[in-house]
């Protein structure tokens, strides 16, 4: 009887080492990588089977700690592998600060668009600042400024019940990187072209009195994205985000979704740039993750659940599958974001 | 060899998961010993987890539906309630005790939020900031069925015929949204407010003039809502909700209810956003995210609606569209289009501006208990707590500063009266005033009635209209005397003034209560934090 009751007990012991030896050995050829991340990039890096790909393909797990494009290159990267922002003007600086880094590459691309509803995105047509084709709309950047610069109401362009004048809501472009990429596309549109360092100083007043009429800015891209989509049109009439936040929050939330997407539009800028999330490798750790990231399954995964485009230009797969209308197959009018020298200007002035 | 290996490794995992277990159940422990000393205003539920959360007053109206959910999932959550602005404040200290905040407005947790440790914020629900007017005076003001101006409100306010109770610009969302407002329209609604548009003498006197017509002030927005059903007023600046939730008490009581009017060049949004305080710690972000998803899930979106607030992606349900009747002037589907916010620095020129010059000046009578019981410890705390509000540049850090006009008027007591003492402006006098409150010596009994007699037969020297009046009581024990003195000086005076009381020691809460009731004002809890206390009440004038 009481041999019967060792012989259990030793089992369960045998069985439970079986059980830990199983996790712990499967813990040791997983490699954890350390390394700042853009708030945007959250979803895709927390995503399940994303996490899988890497662990069973590849034995990686990334650990994040969130953090600002632009200020994660001069942070404090002791016992980092990578960094990951949100575009390439970061690897400029990156370069300009550190040197050449182990090893960086581009693994994610979404465009800067504007968010409206339907009645103002109707009101923008009317009033010739924006254009619909093929279910597409597309703003004219140069129309768009010169309205706001004029001081033009909404009332005007036949919105009487918004009050004020026309403004695009953007993140605070000192601090958050959709707002600092916004103040590019602007600059870009007051100097006709890319904006660099000859033609830059002329126009930053221009570009100050803008943004200056916004008062008050969010610091996050997904808050003010929050707020746009729950405060209604009068709060948030017209805001700049990435395309790939409506995408995602598409997927994510198919439930909400299916109430708002008669109202929800998006709308390309003409031109517009590229957010591009490039990774970059501190150090041979840090390195083994770019195939990774590079994989078929979690590059079609970054798109269809979480909308980055992968290539430039063509969408990775069918841009019918996330439900929202108006999604471009292809993003032809972009224009490169100014010089990591030019943005400098332009974020000391807005600062 | 390698089963030798293997074993070991085994164990080191087992003992890894005993290590984990253990620590896991050091958490719960540790969080229910906090949890039962914590000094929060609400406790919901009685789990072993706890979610301890920073929130605005408004969403004490909420309590029920936290409850259930509590209840629900074995979640103890303890509410604690302050000010937007003391929630901004807190944000930016180092130590914060609590895992969510969940202020009025997205803007104080962004201007807070210094060292971004504030995860997963999401709005849970919106509600402008309305004006609410007895119906019938909207009515004679010719404010029903069109569209009102912050202009239109500020004639009638000129001419006399409209007075209103707002919460304090510096300490409430809902007041600073209102003067903010307020400014634009004086300013002839630029873009946005600039630190030069500040500078104004002709802005500073429109506003002062403004503020003549507030009868009362309040350092909450919910407990204003609560003075105003206990009082007698005719309109006040808050939240739709809580015009709302004001008027089914009132149609209850068989009373006017209160029409809202929407100043179209004056709104502003309150978005409620629920926000997690990253401390390392899964568990309790587990815990965050599961109460958050509730509170978005479409079921209790619905409830949260039926408290008068217009909450979810679409606006007010079919469903819930009795809560927002016509006859009370709610638009429940009206653009809500609001002014747009200074930024953070003109922002913050803005709350000093109303605090030092613009808000209608206080007139605090401070009767501070100095009888023997509060020998030692007791005395201290209150001269350092007097000292935060004193002593200006420690009052500055909160938005307390005395303004220019104001006048403070100091009465220690103890068995009886032991002298009084005045200072009128915000230098040299206020100074003295703290000279006097560290100086003086403590013994003998407790009558705090006849203080708080005193200090009404002062009062009797002012013209109260042009102040914001209070009395300030501070006791540590049971008081002798009668309150039937305290009431015949109250009837002497013939004029609302509230007489806020902070309790301290061993003093008898029906006591403080009966003079809080009697007078429209409330009893704050000074045992936990005595500076904290003199805080707010100094919010509330």
């Amino acid at each position: 009887m009481k041999t019967k009751w060792i012989g259990l007990a030793i089992l369960a012991v045998v069985i439970v080492a079986a059980a830990g030896y199983a996790v712990f050995s499967a813990n040791a050829q997983v490699l954890e990588l350390n390394g700042y991340l853009g708030g945007e990039k959250i979803g895709l890096l927390e995503d399940a089977e994303v996490q899988e790909i890497f662990r069973s393909r590849y034995h990686l797990s990334l650990d994040y700690a969130r953090a600002g494009s632009l200020e994660m290159i001069t942070a404090d990267q002791t016992g980092m592998n990578y960094l990951f922002p949100s575009n390439q003007t970061a690897l400029e600086l990156y370069e300009q600060v550190q040197g050449t880094p182990y090893r960086s590459e581009i693994v994610l691309n979404t465009p800067i668009v504007l968010y409206t509803r339907a009645q103002v995105a109707e009101a923008l047509v009317g009033a010739g600042i924006a254009s619909a084709a093929d279910g597409v709309y597309t703003v004219d950047m140069a129309a768009l400024v010169a309205c706001i610069e004029q001081g033009t109401s909404w009332a005007e362009i036949g919105l009487p019940e918004l009050y004020g004048d026309v403004a695009v809501g953007t993140t605070d472009p000192t601090k958050s990187n959709s707002g600092n990429m916004f103040a590019g596309l602007l600059a870009n549109t007051l100097c006709g072209g890319v904006a660099d360092e000859n033609n830059v100083e002329a126009i930053l007043p221009r570009l100050q009195a803008i943004f200056q009429r916004l008062g008050y800015m969010e610091n996050s891209s997904s808050d003010l994205f929050d707020q746009f989509l729950k405060t209604g049109m009068g709060a948030k009439p017209l805001i700049a985000g990435y395309e790939s936040q409506l995408l995602e929050f598409a997927v994510q939330n198919p439930d909400t979704w299916a109430q708002i997407r008669d109202d929800i539009v998006l709308l390309y800028p003409t031109p517009t740039v590229w957010s591009s999330h490039v990774y970059i490798a501190l150090d041979e750790a840090g390195a083994t993750a770019i195939d990774a990231l590079l994989d078929e399954d979690v590059q079609r995964l970054a798109w269809e659940k979480h909308g980055f485009r992968t290539g430039l230009y063509d969408a990775p797969g069918d841009v019918g599958q996330f439900g929202v209308p108006g999604i471009a197959e292809e993003i032809t009018q972009v224009a490169p974001m100014p010089d990591v020298d030019t943005m400098d200007r332009i974020i000391a002035a807005l600062s | 060899m390698r089963k030798q290996a293997r074993l070991v490794r085994g164990v080191a995992a087992l003992l890894l998961l005993a290590a984990a277990l253990s620590l896991l159940s050091a958490c719960s422990l540790s969080d229910l010993a906090a949890g039962g000393q914590s000094g929060a205003d609400a406790v919901l539920g009685s789990g072993t987890r706890v979610l301890r959360i920073l929130s605005g007053s408004e969403n004490a109206e909420l309590e029920p539906i936290l409850e259930e959910y509590a209840r629900d999932a074995g979640v103890r959550i303890e509410m604690t309630y302050q000010g937007s602005l003391d929630i901004m404040r807190a944000l930016g200290q180092e130590d914060l005790a609590y895992d969510a905040v969940w202020p009025a407005s997205s803007l104080w947790l962004n201007v807070g939020d210094t060292g971004h440790r504030v995860k997963h914020a999401e709005s849970i629900s919106i509600t402008p900031v309305v004006f609410g007017i007895r119906k019938s005076l909207a009515e004679s003001l010719g404010f029903v069925g069109r569209e009102v101006s912050v202009q239109d409100l500020l004639d009638a306010i000129r001419a006399g015929s409209l007075r209103f109770c707002m919460t304090s610009a510096t300490q409430s969302n809902s007041g600073a949204s209102a003067y903010i407002g307020f400014l634009y329209a004086l300013l002839g609604n630029p873009d946005v407010i600039t630190e030069e548009d500040l500078q104004s003498e002709t802005l500073k006197t429109q506003v002062r003039e403004l503020f003549s017509g507030v009868d009362r002030s309040s350092g909450s927005s919910d407990w204003l809502k609560d003075m105003f059903l206990a009082g007698d007023y005719d309109a006040m600046v808050n939240y739709e909700c809580l015009i709302i939730q004001a008027n089914e008490e009132l149609t209850a009581r068989g009373e006017e209810p209160l029409y809202v009017v929407y100043p179209y060049d004056g709104l502003s949004i309150a978005d409620s956003p629920l926000g997690y305080v990253d401390a390392g710690d899964e568990a309790k972000e587990e815990l965050f995210l599961d109460l958050q998803a509730y509170l978005l899930s479409e079921e209790t979106q619905s409830a949260i609606q039926r408290t008068g607030r217009r909450s979810s992606y679409t606006g007010v349900r079919e469903e819930n569209r009795d809560v927002f009747p016509e006859a009370w002037g709610l638009q429940p589907d009206r653009v809500l289009s609001p002014i747009r916010m200074p930024a953070a620095d003109v922002l913050f020129a803005c709350l000093n501006l109303y605090q030092t010059e613009l808000r209608k000046p206080s007139l605090s009578v401070y009767c501070l208990d100095y009888s023997g019981s509060m020998s030692g410890e007791g005395n201290e705390q209150l001269v350092s707590a007097m000292e935060q509000i004193l002593v200006q540049e420690n009052a500055a850090a909160n938005f307390l500063q005395a303004s220019q006009d104001e006048v403070n008027i100091l009465i220690p007591f103890n068995g009886e009266v032991i002298a009084t003492y005045s200072a009128v402006g915000n230098g040299q006098e206020l100074e003295d005033l703290y000279r006097v409150v560290r100086g003086q010596e403590v013994g003998g009994g407790t009558d705090m009635y006849a203080a708080a007699a005193e200090g009404l037969r002062l009062l009797q020297g002012y013209d109260l209209t042009q102040y914001t009046p209070a009395l300030i009581l501070l006791t540590d024990g049971q008081s002798g005397g009668s309150f039937s003195e305290f009431a015949q000086a109250y009837a002497e005076l013939g004029q609302e003034v509230p007489v806020f009381s902070i309790m301290f020691g061993n003093a008898d809460e029906e006591q403080l209560q009966e003079l809080a009731q009697y007078t429209n004002a409330r009893v704050f809890d000074g045992r936990e934090d005595l500076t904290a206390a003199f805080r707010s009440v100094k919010g509330y004038n």
